[in-house]
């Protein structure tokens, strides 16, 4: 099967009052039609910027796309023209994004914002189009979408605006849809309501979905492969199960140990042992060396890594890794 | 037992919002009702719940940084609720404060040194040379470099700027510090840092905690004892192993089901199950019977009716009319 | 345990990193350049050109160059354009001061006091607020002017007495801001009173779109100046730039200079003031910093 969205070796780099440096370097990711991929990391770590990479919204300036190529269904989108990208954005790429209040325009009613997104890439009236707001305010699930449609965003509660701007994603039948962050600022409850539609929406419509997130629990329960990014670079890539059950790099393995999850231990009336911790922050990317970026706050760094940045390579390993340590426990 | 370092009986809190036309009665939104706690010298008390569930109004009021507009307050024998603004200053070396937002809690104008030292002017602790020592011994004790004393708070990463906060905090050696949400916007790996930290400080120096949080993870690992609460109501309470190995209210289960987790496996075909439906009824409009009846798996007709109170389950305290078995 | 020793980075304040900002806005530069040789002409030029700009020096109403003694012409009177030029500076600029300084610190008082109490403090200075705001500005300025009699100290209560509201608007929407934020909960923690919160606290984070509005508030109260004494009721006792355009008005069509000269001293002054005013603006704005 052909890849639906294909990265190559894509470097991205930015002006900044430190002069330019690297945002991404080296990324290769591929998205096949129907799966979730997921992509990990800190803040910095160039996971957003890889989605914004994907619709072809790198803001230029200060940002350069200097190398590498962007495929999608097939055709070579790395230097597409501002109206293709618009073409393709809305239509076969959707996305929604973290804060659902900033995305949607206060002034007008979420029907009419959903018509306008659907009448912008197909050919219809706007009889039909209102006819079809409906139907989609129903599937993804917002209760009386009628009425609803004729409500402002401010109306709406965090959880029902994420459902609209999911209702709006999905409104041109996209073949892959870019979710950054989509229910950090959601509470759990109303988090774990989206999760179960983006699930539902994907099986329905057999859409590719990347989601961007900080969340292992969320990659645990929504994604089929998951990339996990630092300092711009990805330094594991694998099935899920793979990497959550068995991570490779010493960097991957601290995400997974630092989070404090629900388990037995909470039943036994002793203090829980302390946190795993990945000491240190993640360096600003203007201060990147030769070596491996990780290596000032790893345990198992050596001169070698300091010297020699180790590539992403399967070679030795179940999946591709990006360490000279690679599986050797800390 | 011992007798609590801070409870709280009936507290109540009303935000009025506005009128009905120019002479209306002013609405009220009853933010807290009714909210009994105590927490113990040397633990950690949880609040959780929701956005809405009046977990951090429920803490500020507790220390009067938000008016109470009813009930009582009691740190350590005293009334604090009664005590004159005078007198309540002079307590508040006993009672600190470590804030969710990293970047919105530090004076973008002042230099971090003195960020932590005014707690120690304000409230007159020490001599002025001692003031200086004890900041740069803050400093090393929350792991940052005496160094860094002379920069900003926009020059730090956020965890960084956490552990400026936590060094104010305990500047004056209080004896309860109310975090409220203090890793909720730090990424994971810091926030693991945070949290090892907090623990660390609070077995060196007998502290207690009033610890806000909407991620049962968290709880679980900081907290001793555990408030879940639900509009503005304490809906369960219980100690840490009860409550984890024993949920009681629907809306705990719930929550709990919610909580980061790595077993949950879209690979094994994982669904929720018995998800909550719905959001948060709007607190100005409260419904007669229990607040969590239109959300609830279990709801029954006698829950929309009567609402249930608070009521004792041996090891935990429960306010529903069907507790999970 | 620690975090990784990050390289040492220099204390930057945010002051400092304004100046630096601001340095790099070239018409805000060129601004500053002017407003400086503005005031040093006015202040220093009469070690230069000395004289008594009461004297008549010339036939009145000659023209620029026409004589080598007198190198920007004479007035209605015959005096030396030059000299009153000199002299007329110090009392225009320290009009637009004072009544600078005096609407900041009513708008200041009024707006802080009002944003951080709220309730009916609010209601009640924000109605007092709004009668100043509605009185038609330069009629109310004319009436006390008349009422007190046309001295520079008058102008500049009259002027202030008009300009605050728009300030006090400004200081009260920050403080309304400001005080959600949890450092001033912070501060209130640790045991700061409201004294202490609103003038060490909000006060200095408040203060960047303050001194913006300052710094245009002096060019607005110049031109009011002028505009008071072009309508016959500025400080007949003190030369300013306005009393001159004021007195040689009637002149106007005979000859041009002894009201366009001053004119243009003042529009070059208000202009400076808000490039300069302008770059402030700027210079606050974090969004404006590239990181």
């Amino acid at each position: 099967m052909n890849p639906l969205m294909s990265l190559q070796d894509l470097r991205v780099e930015f002006d900044t009052r430190h002069g330019r440096v690297t945002a991404l370097s080296g990324v290769s990711l591929d998205v096949m039609p129907g799966e979730t991929l997921g992509i990990v990391g800190e803040s910095g770590c160039g996971k957003s910027i890889t989605a914004l990479a994907m619709m072809g919204l790198i803001p230029n300036p200060p940002g350069h796309l200097t190398e590498g190529t962007i495929t999608f269904d097939g055709e070579d989108i790395t230097r597409a023209p501002a109206r293709r990208m618009r073409q393709l954005r809305g239509g076969e790429i959707a996305m929604i994004f973290q804060e659902p209040m900033t995305s949607l325009n206060p002034v007008f009613t979420v029907g009419d914002q959903i018509a306008e997104s659907i009448l912008l890439h197909q050919d219809i009236s706007r009889a039909e189009a209102d006819k079809q707001v409906v139907e989609l305010l129903e599937t993804v699930g917002i209760p009386e979408p009628a009425a609803r449609a004729r409500t402002y965003p401010h109306q709406l509660s965090g959880g029902m605006r994420q459902r609209v701007m999911i209702a709006m994603a999905i409104s041109c039948r996209p073949k892959l849809l870019i979710a950054d962050e989509p229910t950090t600022a959601l509470d759990v409850t109303v988090q774990a309501q989206i999760f179960d539609l983006m699930r539902d929406i994907q099986q329905k419509f057999g859409v590719a979905i990347v989601l961007i997130t900080h969340d292992m629990g969320a990659i645990a329960e929504m994604t089929d492969r998951v990339a996990v990014m630092y300092a711009g670079r990805v330094i594991e890539q694998g099935l899920s199960d793979q990497i959550l059950d068995d991570p490779l790099h010493p960097y991957t393995r601290g995400l997974i140990g630092c989070i404090p999850v629900l388990g037995r231990a909470a039943a036994s009336a002793d203090r829980l042992p302390p946190l795993a911790e990945i000491p240190g922050v993640v360096p600003p990317l203007h201060l990147l060396g030769k070596g491996c970026a990780f290596a000032d706050r790893c345990a198992l760094a050596d001169d070698r890594c300091r010297a020699d940045r180790p590539l992403l390579s399967a070679a030795g390993h179940g999946h591709p890794v990006a360490c000279h340590h690679a599986g050797v426990p800390a | 037992m011992n007798q609590p370092l801070l409870s709280a009986r009936d507290l109540e809190v009303s935000f009025e919002i506005g009128r009905k036309g120019l002479f209306g009665q002013p609405r009220l939104l009853r933010a807290v009702r009714g909210v009994d706690f105590d927490l113990m010298p040397g633990r950690t008390l949880g609040l959780v719940g929701e956005s809405g569930s009046g977990k951090t109004t429920t803490a500020m009021a507790a220390i009067r940084l938000t008016p109470p507009t009813g009930g009582s307050v009691t740190f350590d024998g005293d009334d604090l609720l009664t005590l004159t603004p005078e007198a309540m200053r002079a307590h508040r070396r006993h009672l600190q404060v470590i804030f969710q937002d990293p970047y919105s809690s530090l004076n973008p104008r002042e230099r971090v040194g003195a960020i932590v030292r005014e707690p120690l002017d304000l409230m007159d602790v020490g001599d002025p040379a001692g003031r200086d020592a004890r900041v740069r011994e803050l400093f090393s004790l929350v792991g940052l470099r005496p160094d860094q004393m002379a920069l900003f708070p926009h020059q730090f990463s956020g965890g960084q700027r956490q552990r400026i906060s936590i060094a104010r905090a305990l500047a004056t050696n209080p004896r309860l510090i109310v975090c409220d949400e203090p890793v909720s916007a730090l990424d994971v790996a810091i926030q693991a840092q945070i949290l090892n930290l907090l623990r660390r400080l609070q077995d060196e120096f007998g502290l207690s905690y009033l610890f806000i949080s909407h991620d049962l993870g968290v709880v679980q690992f900081i907290c001793d004892d555990i408030a879940v609460m639900y509009l503005g109501e304490i809906v369960e309470y219980a100690d840490r192993p009860t409550l984890f190995s024993k949920p009681r209210h629907p809306y705990t289960a719930v929550l709990l089901e919610a909580a980061p987790s790595l077993a949950r496996r879209k690979s094994a075909g994982y669904r929720r199950a018995g998800m909550v439906k719905g959001d948060l009824p709007s607190p100005m409009n409260l419904p007669k019977g229990c607040a969590f009846a239109s959300r609830c798996p279990n709801a029954q007709a006698r829950c929309r009716e009567e609402a249930p109170a608070l009521r004792d389950l041996g090891e935990s305290r429960v306010a529903c009319h069907f507790p999970l078995g | 345990m620690t975090d990784t020793p990050a390289p040492r980075i220099e204390a930057v304040s945010p002051l400092r990193e304004a100046w630096q900002q601001f340095l790099r806005n070239k018409p805000a530069v060129a601004g500053l350049v002017l407003l400086v040789a503005i005031v040093a002409f006015v202040l220093y030029g009469r070690y230069f050109v000395d004289a008594d700009p009461y004297r008549i020096v010339w036939a009145p109403l000659s023209a620029p160059g026409a004589n080598e003694a007198v190198p920007l012409g004479t007035d209605f009177l015959g005096r030396d354009m030059l000299v009153l030029l000199l002299k007329g500076g110090a009392p225009t600029i320290a009009v637009g001061l004072s009544a600078a300084l005096l609407t900041v610190i009513i708008g200041i008082s009024v707006g802080a006091l009002a944003g951080y109490f709220g309730g009916w403090i609010d209601d009640l200075l924000m109605r007092f607020t709004e009668f100043f705001q509605v009185l038609p500005a330069l009629l109310f300025a004319m009436v006390l002017v008349t009422l007190f009699a046309p001295s520079l100290v008058t102008i500049s209560f009259a002027i202030g007495i008009v300009s605050w509201p728009a300030t006090a608007r400004l200081t009260r929407a920050e403080f309304l801001r400001i005080r959600e934020l949890e450092y001033v909960t912070a501060a209130r923690s640790i045991g700061a009173g409201n004294q202490r919160i609103i003038w060490k606290v909000i006060l200095p984070n408040a203060l960047p779109p303050l001194i913006v509005s300052a710094a245009l508030t002096v060019g607005v109260a110049i031109l009011f100046e002028a505009g008071l004494s072009f309508l016959g009721l500025g400080d007949p006792n003190t030369i300013s730039w306005g009393l001159m355009i004021g007195q040689n008005r009637s002149f106007l069509l005979e000859a041009w200079w002894p009201v366009a000269i001053p004119g243009m001293a003042i529009f070059l002054t208000v202009f400076a003031v808000s490039l300069v005013g302008d770059g402030l603006n700027d210079a606050f704005n974090p969004k404006l910093r590239s990181r």
